[in-house]
């Protein structure tokens, strides 16, 4: 009986639906909707009050609910996602068009509903953040145009979360679900959809690793502390280890059996987080600080190394034929 | 009706064996390379329906193809650069024959015939300095090297015939190439640019957009009956620029970019992999296999919408829209509704899907 029981479950784990309910249920569908209500709290806080110290724990709270999923791209997150957090910003975008808005008191920047169709460089948590701790921007008083944008920012960021989070559940988790059925032409095999979940966790690592850590480490010669992910907020490796362990939870959720080698690599990534000797990378310019960083990336990297070795080899998931070679 | 006179005629243009056509291998509509699942490659003729036609194999893997106006003959390039084309034989599943340019030369993956069928275009490069050249190959005469022209750029990708047959359009990427390594040596300098030539081996004209475009390598051409040539660009450098990845252009006018908002833009990760126009000529379309989509624009640039396919890359006219294959099978009909599949092989399809003309 006990054999048989083993059996099963061992055949249930190499099954080709591995685990989607399990990511939607355990991990994705929560993580929006904890987003939402950190969003709907943030936007509550800032109408009550709009100055950058009273907005500030809310911001962290809504940001620390957003590093649970923010790096999925699929479905509604797939272009819904960049709205939320227009970042990297290379061209600048974001301190531009704030400036323009400010400068011009721009009449969608009170509105929160036209305000959707405002560029995404503007909206979301980077925008947000540039407005509560940019020294240029910061200095607002409540009753200002800026006090004003901050709100529409806010209550523009709530009603994104709302729709991120009933897109999910109502119409892309359906589609997941569903993987394999005739009318489903996102994906064609329930296999797809569990190559579509993995993915995304590996793109997030890939992402943390390369961009996070990445861009602010620059070269050896020329490292951009500057560039760092939220350095204003003082973010940068918070948001490291959050998203790190985001990715490392949606792959939990997604495998129905142990990950020991994942979860090594991931206390293995803390240990070395620990070591960090400024969490918003400003002192890259140090060597033996910038040494610190490019362990931690190394780390990342090794997590990543993991899942490929207890997922992917697992289930024969290879990288996409076309967009790991182009030509 | 073919007379018996025009059917000898048939036969000695295109040489002394009998050369079958595509009706012999089941009417395809497209040609697409793929990797089967223990590994081999293979080239493959797919219908209108999304069903496989035919498949012979292919020593390596190739970059694309192209096919043979009225012979069931194929030639699949090497991945760019290579040192060899081979004409493969659709009906036994043999190489006919293997094109090996010049010393100097490399193929860079794409190719063309005239109109009749007569001759062969072949995108190439020099290999000091990667300027690019068309070599010119006599189909009849068992493909023999019969000359070569300039693209007037450098590192050209696809070039394609222009529908009044007498002229050929290059997507010149811009982009110099180490002879050994594929390394990219001119990044801050490259100037990509849209060539027009004559058959003759005339510049008749030249596209090149503006300088803070200069990194985005033109490399992939659709063209429309009118003359209304659609070029997709990669973009070679921060895939978080989000600059457009779709050009437009009609000889004697300025190109028009077409522009998708920024967060579609940034979801294609600054990398278009095919372009076709739709069916009916009103649109046209390219993929990125790193963002998993696909653009729609109107003939004048408009952005029409986007549609998420894993993997997606090979992309071709179809009647009813578009015609796309990805790297898990999948062929789909794609229209102004979204994807509709197709077809699933156990196998993964390469860049491109090649429409096969008639």
């Amino acid at each position: 009986m006990r054999l048989a029981l083993t059996l099963c479950t061992g055949l249930a784990a190499t099954s080709a639906a591995a685990g989607v309910e399990e990511a939607l249920t355990e991990h994705i569908l929560p993580g929006y909707a904890a987003f939402a209500e950190k969003t709907a709290e943030l936007s509550g806080e800032t109408s009550e009050d709009c100055t950058p110290e009273a907005v500030k724990p809310a911001f962290n709270a809504a940001f620390d609910a957003w590093t649970r999923v923010g790096d999925i791209r699929i479905g509604p997150s797939e272009t819904g996602a960049l709205s939320v957090a227009f970042w990297p910003d290379s061209r600048g975008f974001t301190p531009r068009t704030l400036n323009r808005f400010i400068s011009g008191e721009e009449a969608r920047g009170t509105d929160a509903e036209a305000f959707a169709e405002a560029s995404i460089a503007v909206r979301g948590l980077f925008a947000l953040e540039r407005m509560l701790y940019g020294e240029d921007l910061s200095d607002y008083a409540e009753g200002s145009y800026a006090c004003t944008l901050v709100r529409t920012i806010a209550a523009d960021l709530a009603g994104q979360a709302e729709a991120l989070e009933t897109g999910w559940r109502e119409e892309f988790a359906p589609v997941l679900r569903s993987a394999g059925a005739p009318d489903n032409a996102t994906y064609l095999t329930e296999e797809e959809a569990v190559r579509a979940i993995y993915t995304q966790v590996l793109t997030s690592l890939e992402f943390t690793a390369d961009q996070r850590l990445g861009r602010p480490l620059g070269t050896f010669d020329r490292p951009r502390p500057e560039r760092a992910e939220a350095r204003r907020s003082g973010r940068p490796l918070r948001n490291v280890l959050r998203d790190a362990q985001g990715a490392v939870d949606l792959a939990k959720a997604l495998a129905d059996w142990e990950l020991p080698e994942t979860e090594a690599a991931m206390s293995r990534l803390r240990e070395a987080a620990a070591q960090v000797s400024d969490p918003a990378f400003a002192d890259l310019d140090d060597p033996s600080a910038r040494l610190r960083v490019e362990i931690v990336q190394q780390h990342v990297r090794d997590v990543r190394r993991s899942i490929e070795e207890e997922i992917g080899v697992r289930l024969g998931l290879r990288p996409g034929f076309n967009s790991s070679d182009g030509d | 009706m073919t007379t018996r006179r025009a059917f000898l005629a048939s036969l000695l243009a295109a040489g002394t064996a009998p050369h079958l056509g595509w009706a012999a291998v089941g009417d395809p509509a497209y040609l697409a390379a793929a990797k089967l699942p223990g590994g081999a490659f293979a080239l493959a003729g797919i219908r209108a329906d999304g069903s496989r036609a035919f498949r012979v194999p292919l020593p390596a893997r190739g970059h694309a193809a192209c096919a043979h106006p009225s012979r069931a003959e194929a030639v699949g390039f090497a991945r760019r650069p290579g040192r060899y084309a081979l004409v493969i034989d659709c009906v036994a599943g043999s190489v006919r024959h293997e094109l090996s340019p010049p010393e100097g030369r490399q193929v860079n993956g794409h190719g063309a015939y005239s109109a009749d069928g007569r001759l062969l275009y072949t995108s190439e490069q020099r290999t000091e300095d990667s300027r690019g050249f068309i070599g010119v190959w006599d189909v009849g005469a068992g493909y023999a090297r019969v000359g070569e022209m300039e693209t007037f750029g450098t590192g050209p990708h696809e070039l394609r015939l222009m529908p009044d047959g007498q002229s050929l359009v290059v997507a010149n990427g811009g982009i110099r190439t180490d002879r050994w390594d594929r390394e990219k040596l001119n990044i801050d300098s490259m100037t990509p640019n849209l060539s027009y030539v004559s058959l003759e081996g005339d510049l008749l004209e030249q596209v090149e957009l503006d300088p803070e475009l200069s990194r985005n390598s033109i490399r992939h051409l659709a063209l429309r009956e009118d003359g209304l040539v659609g070029f997709a660009m990669q973009w070679q450098g921060d895939t978080a620029d989000g600059w457009p990845l779709l050009g437009l252009h009609r000889r004697g006018e300025a190109p028009v970019l077409c522009e998708a908002p920024l967060g579609d833009e940034l979801a294609m990760q600054g990398y278009a992999g095919s372009v076709a126009f739709a069916g009916d000529g009103s649109e046209i379309a390219i993929t990125s296999p790193r963002g998993g989509r696909l653009h729609r624009f109107s003939d004048t640039g408009a952005f029409l919408g986007a549609v998420s396919r894993t993997d997606v890359c090979g992309l071709a006219t179809h009647a009813e829209g578009y015609m796309a294959s990805d790297g898990l099978g999948g062929v789909l009909l794609v229209d102004g509704q979204g994807a509709h599949p197709l077809s699933r092989a156990d196998a993964a399809w390469d860049n491109h899907l090649v429409r096969i003309a008639g």
